[in-house]
């Protein structure tokens, strides 16, 4: 019950990891489109 | 409009409402009424939260924002995914824990029922007053383009929804966003599809992008702050206030207002609620980034083809009925000439581009910055004219650039598509708004405070006639809406003045377990009033009240926490 439980707290955690990691991309890319056609 | 487009507008907006009104069949309790029974999946709890949030003026004004400001609106949104997060931690578990119908119903669990109470009256006021101008802003625009009646538009634009909105509530509300979210999307990739495909045979995609750079219109990131400049707090779109002052925004919008928590306590369970959210915090950013491109991509189309001077005509019309007629049209025509020289130095540009030669690149974009101000001059000329003209002349005309492209030159269905988007993003998130206003005031207040101990038919029949009366003063507050700058602004400055404080209490009450009800109430009321002031002293961008109004919250109320309550002996 505790090895289910602390399993689905880390999938939990890993898809907020997930969704930060895919802002700094955005952030990244953004950075890099707008430079490239300055 | 042509018979075409009429035809297309009705077909889809009866389409909308009639398929509304066959998912509110079963809806007899207050359960199923309210949170949909707990039915709802993640995909379904995804389109309903972009759904409230994407309102009409989201489609109008953010292009527009971007054919005069650039991109950078974009960053603005960049607090969303984190603030996705931290609700998927903290305020989700909770509220799920608790069935509560309301994200007010926890208040009065944590601290006590005057909390709550204070928090909804927040919540109904600022939300009510915001409908009302959802409703009003694009049919002043709508009217203006297409000459139709402000009143009978304002009547469409927030009357329709009513009917499956009070006979179907969450339920209706949900499916029917899932209708609308589809023809919004539609809509705007065969906007953007059209002006590329609009712009010169001889240019791309990638040079219309190029053009677009080169004139500061894809200002995506800007990291600078000069803090040498006594104003820089009043910048209102860079990464810092985005991912902070967004991160606070989002997190009172999604955590403590009613219209988006109403959409995913309607999910099966905590799971689903979660996914929805942070689906919606993968997609919204880029989501954004595409408006504002579309934004980008009309500003490069106007420079190769004629812009007007003004672009809301109705405005235009109005300064040539007057006596200010021809010193206007001289100007008229100045902003003709230099658009023909613009157009010139454009394909110029473009050439330079093609070739790669970076000398003639820097030349033409700098003759063409040279143009483009002096267009700009032409125009501040013409705005105070207008002004001289007439005192109450809406001299932002950045909502109007959107629309104005789609009506003079999309081909015929196409306007009449665009159009029906334009009501159905709007009726989308006035719906969400009516159903939490009437749940907020049925379990919040109704039923907690004013009439106890009725049958659940009679809160039921009230949920109805609740959500109906909401609907009313939403369009009588269209009605009287005036002239309120950027309107797509107007709303986030309302929200600002009412959200940080909202934000501070459930944060207190999520995070600071010591503090008490009595606390946490002084301590919220003092802060809206300082809120209040701040904002009419104009010291600060509104981005930044959310922080403040939340910060202040907090220490208010544990300074008055320590202040109120003695200590005791045991």
């Amino acid at each position: 019950m505790e090895e289910e439980k602390s399993s689905i707290s880390k999938k939990w955690r890993n898809a907020y990891a997930l969704v930060i990691i895919t802002l700094i991309l955005l952030i990244v890319f953004f950075y890099f489109f707008a430079k490239q056609f300055v | 409009m042509s018979i075409v487009d009429w035809f297309v507008l009705i077909i889809t907006l009866l389409a909308v409402i009639i398929y509304g009104v066959y998912k509110s069949k079963s809806e007899k309790t207050l359960d199923g009424y309210f949170k949909s029974g707990n039915s709802m999946s993640w995909f379904l709890i995804l389109l309903s939260i972009m759904g409230t949030q994407a309102s009409a003026i989201t489609f109008l004004s953010a292009p527009g924002q971007a054919y005069t400001d650039g991109m950078r609106f974009v960053q603005y949104y960049f607090g969303l995914p984190l603030a996705m997060v931290v609700l998927c931690v903290t305020f989700i578990p909770i509220y799920h824990k608790l069935k509560v119908y309301t994200a007010y119903e926890f208040l009065e669990q944590r601290f006590d029922l005057k909390t709550r109470a204070l928090a909804s009256i927040l919540f109904l006021i600022q939300r009510a007053l915001s409908t009302g101008i959802s409703i009003y802003a694009p049919s002043i625009i709508l009217s203006s383009l297409l000459g139709w009646n402000i009143y009978y538009t304002n009547l469409v634009m927030g009357g329709f929804l009513i009917i499956y909105t009070v006979s179907g509530g969450t339920k209706a509300v949900t499916y029917t966003q899932m209708q609308q979210l589809l023809i919004v999307f539609v809509g705007m990739f065969l906007a953007g599809y059209m002006v590329v495909h609009m712009l010169p045979p001889n240019v791309s995609f990638s040079d219309a992008l190029h053009v677009a750079g080169k004139m500061g219109k894809l200002n995506v990131i800007e990291t600078k702050i000069d803090v040498t400049d006594s104003h820089w707090w009043k910048d209102k779109y860079n990464i810092w206030s985005g991912l902070i002052g967004g991160f606070f925004l989002a997190l009172s919008y999604f955590g403590t207002d009613q219209s988006q928590v109403g959409r995913y306590l309607t999910a099966k369970n905590t799971k689903e609620s979660r996914i929805g959210l942070l689906m919606n915090g993968l997609v919204k950013v880029p989501m954004q980034f595409l408006i504002l491109m579309v934004g980008s991509l009309v500003f490069v189309f106007y420079m190769f083809y004629q812009s007007p001077v003004f672009f809301n005509q109705k405005e235009v019309e109005k300064v040539l009925a007057t006596d200010y007629k021809t010193s206007f049209v001289n100007l008229q025509v100045k902003n003709d000439s230099l658009n023909v020289i613009k157009q010139t130095q454009t394909h110029q540009l473009v050439d330079a581009i093609h070739q790669k030669n970076d000398l003639q690149i820097r030349n033409t974009q700098a003759s063409l910055k040279e143009t483009d101000k002096q267009t700009k001059t032409i125009r501040a000329d013409a705005v105070a004219i207008m002004k001289k003209a007439d005192k109450t002349a809406d001299t932002n005309d950045t909502n109007y650039i959107f629309l104005y492209f789609v009506v003079q030159n999309l081909p015929r269905g196409l306007i009449g598509l665009l159009i029906a988007m334009i009501f159905l993003a709007a009726w989308g998130s006035i719906a969400a708004a009516l159903n939490s206003l009437a749940s907020t005031t049925v379990i919040d207040l109704y039923k907690r405070m004013w009439v106890k101990e009725q049958t659940e038919a009679h809160y039921f029949k009230a949920s109805r006639w609740f959500t109906f009366g909401w609907g009313l003063f939403c369009i009588a507050t269209a009605m009287f809406a005036s002239k309120l700058g950027s309107l797509i602004e107007a709303v986030n400055v309302l929200g600002s003045l009412f959200y940080g404080t909202i934000l501070g209490i459930f944060l207190v009450a999520f995070y600071m377990k010591r503090v008490g009800g009595r606390a946490v109430f002084y301590a919220a009321i003092i802060t809206e009033a300082l809120v209040i002031a701040i904002y009419i002293s104009d010291v600060i961008s509104f981005l930044w009240l959310n922080v403040i109004g939340c910060l202040l919250v907090m220490g208010f109320a544990l300074i008055l926490q320590k202040v109120l309550v003695k200590p005791t002996t045991k």
